[in-house]
């Protein structure tokens, strides 16, 4: 039957006074327990707007969502989120930062600070607990942010294009770091890119979300077993999917380009 | 282009930011003087800088007197119009009713030439101290107001969404991100309402008063006693730039905490 995350038939329509605009038109796909599925699409197609309804941060025009067969009704608390920027709050120390969702929460904050220790370790920033985030550089704060979002051990993590304002180098960096983490800790995974590569290499399944419909066109496996290094990269496989994917999308974004092909 | 004092070398920085503004105001003061030797200007009229100085002599315990009571109450009023002004902050903030109840009344409210009401302080509130702080905190507290509520409402949108996914209440939002991302605006607020404070209460003192600096200011040139006047004025300008001090140093503090340096 369903998977862990069920999306039925899903639209979001903005009413604005110029009419309404449809920013996702009927997505339906799901999500097994323990599956990180990329959501691949060129900028403005609506996959942001996919992923926050399924964080519950904005409403569903029609269709649904189920998270394990229960149906959402806004943000649901056990689901950690990852923005495109790292949203750390400025005056709060690292371990402050991580440990934030805790206190919001008002679960017991001794408990969860070894967590927390142990979350620092493994992103590689051990001996920074207690800086603030100026003094740390663009990639450590997204690992600080990839932290917070695990600290109360949700079973769903919601990634929202969260390396997109980092270099390509650093962008490599975090993408073995998550890599890492995730190998270890197993969530329930839906990442949100327009990096054909970076959903390749990091996801069990991609989805390719296109703007005219604004919804999932192609629903394609990754067959790389886990854990991946970045050689997987280098394989004539790897390059064969990436190649499929970038002729689904510029298929679907050149203007009549979708009727020369048919 | 770069300003010359901004040059970076120790001569023209010290010459820039001390040494001119120094030789320039000694100049002023000096022709001050001058002019009102050599054209023989009657001291009531208007005393020259050095006969201010020497005027001080003899009333000095007298002026600290009036100069410590204008200022506790300036402190009394600016620590009130904090207050107030972030709890209306609040309020307008967390309830929409409220905001589209108040708010454009309390605009046509900053409309009135509000120094036409501080007689009527008086005639409401008697010549006690009340009235003075009164009027002062209605002169001070809307600019705390409308900087607080300009900062929350600047909180950074994705921190208010990760409030909303980890399901903060409307107040744990209000006091754990919104409230420190409004600092910075709170205190640009805080420090105009530093300076209207002490406006208002000597506004209070020269209107009706048995002590304090404006209070002296009225005896002293009912009186004639113009070099007086001037001192009350010398010690007025140190008596604001003490309570403008306060949110200043707290202003560094609250930055020193965001940064942790």
């Amino acid at each position: 039957m369903a998977g862990f995350i069920d999306v039925q038939n899903v639209r979001k329509v903005y009413t604005t006074g110029g009419g309404d605009i449809e920013a996702v038109s009927g997505a339906s796909f799901s999500v097994e327990e323990g599956e990180f599925v990329a959501i691949l699409g060129p900028s403005g197609c609506g996959k942001s707007t996919l992923l926050m309804m399924a964080a519950g941060l904005e409403s569903i025009s029609s269709g649904q969502i189920d998270i394990a067969s229960t149906p959402m009704k806004g943000p649901r608390t056990s689901v950690g989120i990852m923005f495109q920027d790292n949203t750390l709050l400025p005056w709060k120390t690292v371990l402050e930062n991580i440990l934030f969702p805790v206190r919001i929460q008002r679960r017991p904050i001794e408990e969860y600070r070894q967590r927390a220790m142990d979350l620092i370790e493994t992103v590689g920033l051990r001996g920074f607990a207690d800086k603030k985030p100026h003094q740390l550089s663009g990639g450590m704060k997204q690992r600080v942010s990839i932290c917070r979002a695990l600290v109360t051990d949700p079973d769903i993590l919601l990634m929202d294009e969260p390396f997109s304002a980092l270099d390509a180098m650093t962008r490599d960096e975090m993408n073995d770091a998550l890599l890492s983490i995730w190998d270890r800790y197993r969530k329930t995974a839906l990442f949100v890119t327009h990096s054909i590569r970076e959903a390749v290499y990091l996801s069990d399944r991609v989805l390719v979300m296109t703007r005219r419909p604004a919804t999932v066109v192609a629903d394609i496996k990754i067959p790389f077993p886990r854990p991946r290094s970045r050689t997987i990269g280098e394989t004539p496989e790897f390059n064969e999917i990436c190649a499929r994917l970038r002729g689904m999308i510029d298929r679907e974004r050149l203007p009549g380009s979708a009727e020369l092909a048919a | 282009m770069k300003p010359a004092y901004a040059s970076g070398t120790w001569r023209g920085e010290r010459f820039y930011a001390f040494f001119l503004p120094l030789v320039t105001g000694i100049l002023v003061l000096g022709a001050w003087q001058y002019a009102v030797k050599a054209y023989n200007v009657s001291p009531v009229i208007m005393p020259a800088p050095l006969d201010i100085l020497l005027s001080f002599k003899g009333i000095g315990a007298e002026l600290a007197h009036h100069a410590w009571v204008t200022g506790k109450e300036s402190l009394l009023a600016f620590f009130l119009s904090c207050v107030i002004g972030v709890v209306l902050a609040y309020l307008l903030s967390l309830s929409d009713t409220l905001f589209a109840s108040f708010y454009p009344n309390l605009v046509v409210f900053q409309i009135i030439p509000k120094i036409a009401l501080a007689p009527m302080f008086t005639f409401w509130l008697g010549i006690a101290s009340t009235s003075r702080i009164s009027y002062a905190i209605f002169i001070s507290f809307f600019p705390v107001m409308l900087a607080m509520m300009s900062g929350l409402s600047r909180a950074d949108v994705n921190a208010l969404r990760l409030c909303k996914s980890i399901g903060a209440s409307k107040w744990q939002t209000l006091f754990s991100v919104q409230t420190p991302y409004a600092l910075p605006y709170f205190f640009t607020g805080a420090k105009v309402a530093a300076t209207m404070s002490t406006i208002g209460i000597v506004t209070g003192e020269l209107i009706s008063a048995n002590s304090g600096l404006g209070f002296y200011v009225v005896r002293a040139q009912s009186l004639g006693q113009t070099p007086k006047v001037f001192c009350a004025l010398l010690v007025l300008c140190v008596v604001g730039l003490a309570v403008y001090a306060i949110p200043v140093q707290a202003e560094a503090r609250a930055r020193r905490w965001w940064r942790g340096s």
